[in-house]
């Protein structure tokens, strides 16, 4: 998917209507997701993508009920799209992950949760990796 | 006659605002900002804003010309004023891209520059208008003053800037044809220079606040090694010792002035890990590289154009040879150092650094304080070469131990020693190169593999599309001749020493095996260097163009002295086209006087005559000091070069002649800081072997036994 379809297929999740989107389907296959209940925290600046902090919280009571079944975090321009799914159960307490990721450059980063009822949500960061590299090219 | 006072206030003319003041004083400036990068005083004093960092590349003059032109503002009113990176996070990143990297101030920022210059002229006659009642239309702007056209009437830039700010900023403005320009163009003189002359210019180096301590540093001599122990008690109680801070990878001493800090930390007995790597060399590294040229497996293709076996198969005449160039170190005349405080949740930090936006990232992280809490005061580089940009591991030094010591300012000043043997060096790059030259000696195929580091996957973890780093295998990838069989190959080889951006990065170095190596095929097929270029070269490519250009000024058609030889080489950087002629000669003891060297370089527009002038002289002592002399070198794992002695810089009576040719064809923004250097080294060794007959493959010439008259 080029990055241009899929930054107009993330402003359309901000509206909680969505298109088919090849970058969310293969966790949600198909399934709606509404923007909203998680919260993404990533610095807004990076220096290096190699190690950026990622916290993810999603409202939850974590019981049986109702409770956080997985949270996916999803690149925007790593080379692995899926950069990692966490598997929570109601015995997790709280829905809460702190990590180090490695971003591939300046991008929009989704933490997209899969609820117990088979909902989806999600928020969304953007971090600019500021790199400072001496190369020919422009882009980044 | 004019005074000296008169001098300098004349001089102080389009000068250089230091950003003393307080950063929180930035929000609630008094003088009205018309847009981020346009500031008006009432008395009609201009402020440009500056985003990126002033190493002496000149582009902080470069970037404030083209706003003014746009903005039709008195020139000799204006001040450049750094753009504060606490206000940058504040402000949703107002200015972009802080870095001062990759020759682009210019290229990258040019029409956003401009825009804001034009856009700010449009309000400020948009609130002139208002205040007359009159239609905008009528109005215009020229040095400062805004002129209505039917009754003549005049106000300046200051009286109206107030009125201006409160104004929507407009959509769309239109540019000048770069042809129009009258400050933009034009020679015009740095803004920074009387502030260097006069001495009062602040590096980062001298930052000085109110009871500030030192800390000096030891980083593990073997790269990726670890702090084992460091036994404090040995020097605690020495005078002036604040504190030892065993790091990860390093340990500092913080005492009361920073000789007390070095020597204490020469006596204070430290154990590392070394992790590995103790027993590398030199001569295992490049046996590294050398299997990289033989294997067959982990190479990626380049590039690939028609049949490289069948092109060479049916050559009339095949040409093998191998190239190297070292590693080398950036040798900033200021060495790295960081000054912060970690106070109360706010963190302030002082840095030569080529990336502040970087810089208050990576101390945000190092003190675990959010973005908004962090102010990086701008300073201007005691040079930067690369070497402050790509890699913040002074911020993130300097930040860990003010931090340990909270509350204090604390300067971390690396010795010398430390900076030569923990840079990020310039990768060290072996390549094997093969061409067939049909009966005419005109190239039919072109083979090379680079066996060399990738600064992108190891300095900077980016994934490389299709494994190819394209720093590495720069102007061979896009080498620009007509050869109907080409394949180039690249080899990634990761030694332990970790390399980074060191000015003209894949471009300081491929160059000079490409065009040395064709400069053999011109001699194997016996034509003339230059007119074997023209021949291969596409006549509508811009190298063609900067190659005759600089042949031409050179005179290379006329003839030399007795005893003096020349070398030409071609090659694109950065975006713009360079050339180089060298003229030399060679005596008996191998000791090589270049007469002349002849630059030419084709950058599209030229924004500051004078600093590319400048830039490329200056790119010729760089590169002649790093063709001389540069080598860092691996023993035990470590690098041997420790200081001046023994990592040599050129001398001010070796620099020789230097003619720059200004060939800007236009149309396009080219960069001009790096692509400078890159056709030197082929030049002169071109020219080396005209004089003497021995091809040098191989930098540097001091290790061929050349010495520079």
């Amino acid at each position: 998917m080029r990055r241009r379809s899929f930054l107009i297929a993330l402003s359309g999740l901000a509206f909680g209507a969505r298109a088919a989107d090849p970058l969310l389907d293969p966790v949600t296959k198909g399934a709606p997701v509404t923007r909203g209940r998680v919260k993404l925290e990533m610095p807004l600046l990076a220096d290096n993508g190699n190690s950026v902090s990622m916290r993810v919280s999603v409202e939850s009571p974590m019981s049986e009920a109702d409770h956080v079944r997985a949270i996916h975090l999803i690149s925007e321009r790593n080379p692995e799209a899926r950069m990692a799914s966490f598997h929570l159960g109601p015995r997790a307490g709280s829905a809460e992950i702190t990590s180090r990721v490695r971003l591939a450059g300046s991008q929009r980063v989704v933490a997209l949760a899969e609820m117990s009822d088979g909902s989806f949500w999600m928020d969304s960061a953007n971090v600019v990796v500021t790199l400072s590299a001496c190369v020919d090219e422009l882009g980044g | 006659m004019t005074t000296r006072r008169e001098f300098l206030k004349g001089s102080a003319a389009g000068g250089l605002a230091f950003g003393f003041h307080l950063p929180a004083a930035y929000a609630q400036n008094v003088a009205p900002e018309v847009n981020a990068w346009v500031v008006v005083r009432p008395d009609d004093t201009v402020i440009i804003r500056y985003a990126r960092s002033e190493m002496g590349q000149g582009s902080m003059t470069s970037a404030a010309q083209l706003v003014a032109e746009e903005l039709e503002c008195d020139w000799s009113k204006v001040r450049v004023e750094y753009a504060d990176t606490n206000a940058q996070v504040r402000r949703k990143r107002v200015w972009g891209d802080m870095a001062a990297v990759g020759s682009r101030t210019i290229r990258q920022s040019q029409e956003t520059l401009r825009k804001a210059g034009a856009g700010a002229r449009e309000m400020l006659i948009a609130a002139a208008a208002q205040g007359w009642d009159v239609p905008a239309p009528e109005c215009t702007a020229s040095n400062g003053v805004i002129t209505h056209g039917p009754s003549g009437r005049k106000t300046s830039f200051g009286k109206v800037a107030g009125e201006a700010a409160k104004l929507a900023p407009p959509k769309d403005v239109a540019l000048k044809d770069p042809k129009d320009w009258k400050i933009a163009g034009k020679p015009i003189k740095r803004v920074d220079i009387p502030d260097i002359v006069t001495g009062r210019i602040r590096y980062g180096i001298d930052a000085q606040l109110p009871g500030m301590v030192y800390a000096a540093i030891a980083q593990c001599p073997v790269f990726g090694g670890k702090l084992k122990s460091a036994d404090a008690a040995k020097i605690e109680g020495r005078r002036g010792v604040i504190k030892v801070l065993p790091m990860e990878d390093s340990v500092a001493v913080v005492a009361d002035n920073w000789w007390r800090a070095k020597e204490a930390l020469k006596e204070l007995p430290i154990e590392w890990n070394f992790g590995g790597n103790e027993s590398a060399s030199s001569e295992s590294i490049l046996q590294f590289l050398r299997d990289g040229l033989d294997d067959a497996s982990n190479v990626v293709v380049a590039r690939r154009e028609g049949e490289l076996e069948q092109g060479l198969a049916g050559a009339a005449k095949v040409l093998e040879a191998e190239y190297f160039t070292p590693y080398l170190a950036h040798a900033t005349l200021e060495p790295m150092g960081c000054t912060a405080v970690v106070k109360e949740g706010r963190v302030d930090v002082w840095t030569s650094t080529q990336n502040a936006e970087a810089s208050h990232a990576t101390a945000a992280a190092s003190a675990g304080a959010p973005l908004e809490n962090v102010y990086v005061h701008r300073v201007q580089l005691g040079g930067g070469f690369g070497r402050r940009g790509g890699s913040q591991d002074f911020v993130r030094q300097g930040v860990q131990i003010a931090k340990a010591i909270a509350g204090t300012p604390v300067k971390l000043l690396w010795t010398r020693e430390e900076d030569t043997q923990h840079d990020f060096y310039r990768p060290l790059s072996l390549v094997r190169m093969k061409a067939g030259l049909d009966q005419s000696g005109n190239p039919v195929a072109w083979y090379s593999r680079i066996s060399a580091p990738s600064i992108i996957s190891t300095l900077l973890k980016l994934p490389l599309k299709e494994g190819v780093d394209p720093q590495a295998v720069a102007s061979f990838a896009d080498q620009p001749y007509a050869i109907p069989n080409v394949r180039i190959e690249y080899a990634q080889r990761n030694p332990h020493v970790p390399v980074g951006f060191w000015r003209t990065v894949g471009h300081s170095q491929n160059p000079f095996m490409r065009e040395s190596f064709v400069d053999e095929l011109a001699r194997a097929a016996g034509k003339d260097p230059y007119e074997y270029r023209r021949g291969l070269l596409p006549a509508a490519t811009k190298e063609y163009g900067v190659l005759e250009a600089t042949a031409k000024a050179a005179g290379w058609a006329e003839p030399l002295p007795a005893g003096v030889h020349r070398g030409i080489a071609v090659t694109e950087g950065y975006g713009s086209y360079v050339a180089a002629v060298a003229e030399l000669a060679v005596n008996d003891k191998n000791v090589v006087d270049i007469k002349r060297l002849v630059l030419g370089i084709d950058s599209g527009h030229v924004v500051n005559p004078d600093n590319v002038l400048a830039q490329m002289q200056g790119s010729a002592v760089f590169m002649l000091t790093a063709m001389f002399w540069g080598d860092i070198t691996v023993k035990d794992g470590r690098v041997e070069q420790s200081n001046f002695h023994d990592y040599r810089m050129m001398r001010l009576r070796e620099m020789p002649k230097v003619e720059v040719v200004l060939a800007p064809s236009g149309g396009f923004w080219g960069g001009i800081g790096e692509p400078g250097q890159a056709a030197i080294a082929p030049a002169v060794c071109n020219a080396l072997f005209a004089a003497t007959g021995k091809r040098v493959r191989s930098l540097p010439l001091k290790n061929h036994g050349f010495e520079i008259a």
